[in-house]
């Protein structure tokens, strides 16, 4: 149980660093503005890391996470139509650009008896492009900037709280973790299916129906946290994998730990990208960074 | 009405020595010319060309970020009036094309001044612009309001941009009796952070977005806000543009930082 504490450890010692180290010296004001950027880290990162882990057991793919599965531009995609309707982003959006770009990159890689491991990626990623592009035509017409598109498919912890969205991310948050809870559950499912599909069923679990169950789920997480602060890449790839050399294969010790990992993770990358420079940069420029060349290092293993 | 219009269309399609033909991508640029009394050299614009009313009825060649090359190509410009650092991919398009293309890229009222001057000697209308220099600069010139207010401006929330010390903005509110509280950063349009807009404690706050921001975490101790001096109705275009309604601008801005 030495890991739990080292993981523990490293997360107060992140979220301290959150509060303590920034561009300006601490007061009760400034406390209360990184006090709720730490919040949001710790949402957004546990969130990502957690749908990565489960994602990744549920495909038997290293390399799936919101972000290569394309669901993450999705939810960006179904946000920014939410901005040209309505003019703020808007959750059910995200979650259904979520859910539908997840579904069809599903429907791409799926052949006679399973997935092909490579397809799902391809597409996944091809998505997020066209996504991603999509994004832009919607911003554009909707009279949007460029910036403002750079930092909804990038990621920003830097989001301004106020009346008009404390409500409504308070609510997004306290949904999350019930969501999160729920899909803890199923850890031993996720288990079996991750030694392969063809056990699985013969130990009696209806693969379509909890696929279903756990697309649908992950969807609404990632809908969510896009929908508050955009989408944020390699959280839930990388994370992961860091859980599971720790605490070993088992969805019930790896998935809290990738969700405590994936917040400490998240909080690092925010503090170094919002120290560096006056400037403010979005904190996906920094996850990436770190995230694609493990990405690369994950593909040649 | 109507005749004279398609008479002056088909005479302006044959090739004359006077009058050039003129594309401007450029709403700033747009209103300018109107001011030297250019408005039969202007053949197209964009949609964002909004001011003065005339100018809606110009050909239109595309908005200010997506302008169309075929179409400008379409109306054989003599000169295309492009901004930077927006415009770049079609100024590439049109050299290529062999068209001549006067860049507007200003970053402070002199380089404001310089083009208009530098858009008068090419369309010969040196007077006229002399004349609209003279009037901005007379217009525009050191408020004598002693008590210099820290300011900060917002032109977007999410993420956060305010102007820098290459932003014409920033010379309008520094004559106006204002300082910027980023007059510091280098860029125009820097993105910036919520906590150093807290701890440089700006007294006045100009918002040129729709959003409120009187009630935001963090924000409370700010001078401004407690004061409810956040001024949220100036004209966008008055102050954005960098064309002869700057003045207005300037006027606009020296009455709010007088209160």
């Amino acid at each position: 149980m030495n890991k739990l504490l080292l993981v523990s450890v490293l997360f107060i010692a992140a979220a301290l660093m959150g509060i303590l180290i920034g561009p300006t010296a601490l007061n009760g004001e400034i406390f209360q503005l990184r006090l709720s950027r730490v919040i949001l880290g710790v949402f957004a990162g546990g969130i990502l890391a957690f749908c990565g882990g489960i994602l990744q057991g549920l495909f038997g793919n290293p390399l799936v996470e919101p972000y290569t599965l394309g669901s993450a531009s999705g939810a960006a995609l179904g946000g920014s139509i939410g901005i040209l309707l309505f003019g703020t982003i808007n959750p059910v959006f995200a979650f259904l650009g979520s859910l539908g770009v997840g579904l069809f990159v599903y429907t791409i890689a799926r052949i006679e008896g399973g997935l092909l491991r490579d397809r799902l990626i391809l597409a996944g990623v091809v998505m997020s492009f066209l996504c991603s592009s999509l994004v832009m035509v919607i911003m554009v017409i909707g009279g949007r900037e460029l910036y403002e598109i750079l930092y909804l498919l990038m990621g920003y912890l830097g989001v301004i709280v106020d009346s008009s969205n404390r409500l409504l991310i308070a609510t997004l948050i306290i949904v999350s973790f019930v969501l999160v809870v729920f899909l803890y559950r199923y850890s031993r499912e996720l288990d079996i299916i991750s030694q392969g599909l063809e056990t699985a069923s013969g130990l009696g679990i209806n693969i379509q129906k909890f696929s279903i169950i756990i697309f649908f789920t992950t969807s609404l997480l990632i809908g969510f946290t896009v929908s508050i602060v955009g989408a944020i890449g390699f959280v839930g790839l990388i994370v992961p994998h860091i859980s599971k050399l720790l605490f070993g294969p088992k969805h019930l010790n790896n998935l809290p730990a990738s969700f405590i990992l994936g917040a400490t993770f998240l909080l690092i990358a925010d503090t170094v990208s919002r120290t560096i420079t006056v400037y403010e940069l979005p904190v996906g420029v920094v996850t990436s960074l770190v995230g694609v060349p493990f990405f690369i290092y994950l593909y040649k293993k | 009405m109507y005749m004279v219009l398609i008479v002056m269309f088909t005479c302006s399609q044959t090739p004359q020595k006077t009058g050039q033909r003129i594309v401007s991508l450029s709403p700033a640029m747009t209103e300018i010319l109107f001011s030297l009394g250019a408005r039969d050299n202007l053949v197209g614009v964009t949609t964002f060309c909004d001011y003065p009313e005339e100018a809606k009825r110009i050909h239109k060649v595309g908005d200010f970020s997506h302008p169309s090359v075929e179409r400008i190509v379409g109306l054989k410009p003599d000169i295309v009036i492009v901004n930077l650092p927006e415009q770049l991919r079609i100024k590439e398009a049109l050299e290529k094309l062999e068209i001549n293309v006067f860049v507007s890229s200003p970053q402070s009222l002199s380089d404001i001044y310089e083009e208009i001057a530098a858009l008068g000697e090419l369309i010969d209308r040196n007077a006229a612009a002399e004349s609209l220099i003279q009037y901005m600069k007379t217009n525009i010139k050191p408020s004598e309001y002693k008590r210099i207010k820290r300011v900060y401006v917002e032109l977007a929330p999410r993420p956060i941009v305010t102007i820098g010390a290459s932003n014409f903005l920033n010379d309008l509110l520094e004559l106006a009796g204002g300082k910027n509280i980023f007059s510091d950063l280098e860029r125009d349009y820097p993105i910036v952070s919520q906590e150093v807009i807290i701890e440089r404690n700006p007294e006045i706050i100009i918002v040129l977005h729709p959003k409120d921001i009187g009630d935001r975490v963090g924000w409370q101790e700010i001078t401004a806000i407690k004061n409810r001096t956040i001024i949220k109705n100036l004209n966008q275009d008055h102050l954005l543009r960098p064309g002869p309604r700057l003045v207005n601008g300037f006027n606009e801005l020296k009455r709010v930082l007088s209160e």
